[in-house]
């Protein structure tokens, strides 16, 4: 049995706080939107749909602006394993994507959590994948496939 | 806070210095410690006043909330600076490249594209030259235009606004854009455009060529596209409806004049599932109507022409496979012949890092009794070859390809291509 990790525990049950049941979450990917976004939960096709670009509005009709850590960082890779593409593959299909005029511009990626954090509260329709870790107060935490990080089945892994 | 503590915190030092004995490197020091304390003085100077900034500039919430906290101040600003930082306004450009090199064992003259004319012993040429830019009106509205500089006869360039489209979009299942576009007619016109840098290969399929390149079909036109997401759940049911003028205008393989078809306003339909089960499948097709002159008989003996599409793409995993048919059928309208002709390509290639080895295997098979498309009739053949890309802005192609053509020797070509965006 893994041992509770404290803070981690703490993190999440703030961040789970009023707008999903508390889980206990110990490792794994968390998809977390702006706290205003009338979603709870959200399917492992729909959200890869979302990350390629394919769907572009919220049902309540925000637009969908997609942020990202870095490449290399543990949210970046959970993002091409979830779409199914390497580095490479993914910065040339946006930028293919764009030059096809299916998206105004390639998803932002950003170097730290606390911009991620920053820019899913000035934008109503963001989205961003953090390491349950890393959860702050202001993310609101989308269950995938009906699951939380941490529960048996998420799919969503580091 | 932290400001203040620090103030203080160098003032005691500074006072400590003062009663120090004073030789002359502590008269440095003190000299070094006034100047940080003024430095954080006027930091601290800086930051009250930015706060008090943006408590008054802001009217109405000085209404409600007359005395607002200032670290709520200081988020809202935040806020605002990183959408003003982050969100893409402007015009934003990006450009794409290529320098070629294409030796062909051609006996008889014919036209190749770019700056290849019959009989032209040259080797080298640049190809098209792409402008991309793109502007965001608002969340919902934007603007993309596509300006190439093309390389013509003997080093001589033209400007050619390959698309410029005004955008709108409802929702996922309604978005509208009128202009210049490049047509749904096909997975391919839809996908790669003109810039060769997002091309796996170093060429496009013939029949996906653009008309004024020499390709078969109206791959641009002027009008209105509607795309949109269809409610089909797993299936991933997408539409497109395409109504515009063509106005194809194609120059003859054999070098010597051209065919302007005198299209009128063609209507495009299409519809293709992208399946939840199978990520990167895409399964659909199209189907184009249009009506065009036979000018060698008048302007007012006009054809239907009908092309209908089918194709069935995999494009995931460093994986690319694309195949796409058609059916092109040209009928007089007051009765008399007509003209069907097919044409196919599949392609196949897979990344191995930066390696991109490529197979795609062409055919096209004209009517020689058509007045389209009779400088073309029976050709197919292999291309194969890889691509290397030395980062994701540079990549260099090189490329094979043999080519049978009907009542002509068959073609063998080597082509090798640099492509760069920026």
């Amino acid at each position: 049995m893994k041992p509770i990790n404290f803070k981690r525990s703490l993190l999440i049950a703030i961040a789970l706080l009023g707008s999903a049941p508390a889980a206990l979450a110990q490792s794994g990917i968390a998809v977390v939107v702006n706290p205003r976004n009338s979603q709870s939960s959200i399917g492992r096709g729909e959200l890869r749909k979302l990350f390629v670009g394919e769907k572009r509005y919220w049902p309540d009709g925000a637009p969908v602006k997609l942020f990202t850590r870095s490449a290399g960082t543990a949210e970046h890779d959970a993002m091409l394993k979830l779409i199914g593409m390497s580095e490479a593959e993914y910065k040339q299909y946006w930028r293919t994507r764009v030059y096809a005029g299916e998206a105004q511009s390639e998803p932002l990626s950003l170097p730290s959590n606390g911009m991620q954090r920053e820019a899913l509260q000035t934008f109503s329709g963001g989205i961003a994948l953090v390491d349950v870790v890393d959860i702050k107060p202001g993310m609101k935490i989308l269950k995938v496939d009906g699951k939380l990080p941490g529960e048996d089945g998420y799919p969503l892994q580091q | 806070m932290s400001c203040f503590y620090r103030i203080g915190v160098a003032l005691f030092l500074l006072s400590g210095m003062l009663f120090a004995q004073t030789t002359s490197s502590d008269q440095e020091t003190i000299r070094a410690l006034v100047q940080q304390v003024k430095e954080l003085q006027e930091k601290v100077a800086a930051l009250e006043g930015k706060q008090v900034s943006v408590v008054a500039t802001n009217p109405e919430t000085k209404a409600e909330t007359p005395v607002q906290p200032p670290e709520e101040a200081t988020n809202a600003a935040k806020g605002s600076m990183f959408r003003e930082e982050h969100e893409i306004r402007g015009i934003q450009w990006r450009g794409f490249g290529e320098v070629n090199y294409k030796v062909l064992n051609q006996r008889q003259p014919e036209l190749g594209a770019f700056g290849f004319v019959p009989g032209s012993a040259g080797n080298f040429y640049v190809g098209d030259f792409d402008l991309y830019l793109t502007s965001r009106i608002t969340d919902k509205a934007n603007v993309l235009a596509e300006v190439v500089i093309g390389e013509g006869d003997a080093q001589s360039f033209d400007v050619d606004l390959e698309r410029v489209l005004f955008r709108y979009d409802y929702n996922d299942y309604f978005r509208v854009s009128t202009g210049r576009y490049h047509t749904g007619i096909g997975y391919y016109n839809s996908a790669f455009h003109s810039g060769m840098w997002v091309h796996t290969m170093a060429s496009r399929p013939l029949i996906m060529e653009f008309a004024d390149d020499g390709g078969l079909l109206p791959t641009q036109a002027v009008g209105v596209s509607i795309t949109g997401a269809v409610p089909s759940g797993s299936l991933g049911l997408n539409y497109l409806f395409e109504y515009g003028s063509s106005d194809t205008i194609r120059p003859n393989l054999s070098g010597i004049g051209e065919t302007d078809e005198n299209n009128g306003n063609h209507i495009n339909v299409g519809l293709f599932a992208r399946p939840r089960a199978i990520p990167g499948l895409q399964v659909g097709g199209s189907f184009y109507h249009d009506r065009i002159s036979d000018f060698q008989l008048g302007p007012d003996v006009r054809l239907g022409q009908m092309i209908v599409n089918g194709h069935v793409v995999y494009n995931a995993h460093g994986i690319e496979f694309l195949n796409e048919g058609f059916w092109i059928r040209n009928a007089y309208e007051n009765g008399g012949p007509v003209y069907n002709m097919p044409a196919f390509y599949s392609q196949f290639s897979k990344r191995f890092g930066p390696i991109r080895p490529f197979f795609r295997y062409q055919y096209v098979n004209t009517n020689p009794n058509s007045i389209y498309h009779d400088d073309v009739l029976l050709r197919h053949g292999p291309s194969f070859g890889a691509r290397y890309d030395f980062n994701d802005a540079i990549g260099i192609k090189t490329q094979l390809d043999h080519t049978i053509r009907k009542g002509q020797p068959d073609l063998d070509g080597l082509q090798m291509q640099l492509v760069f965006a920026f």
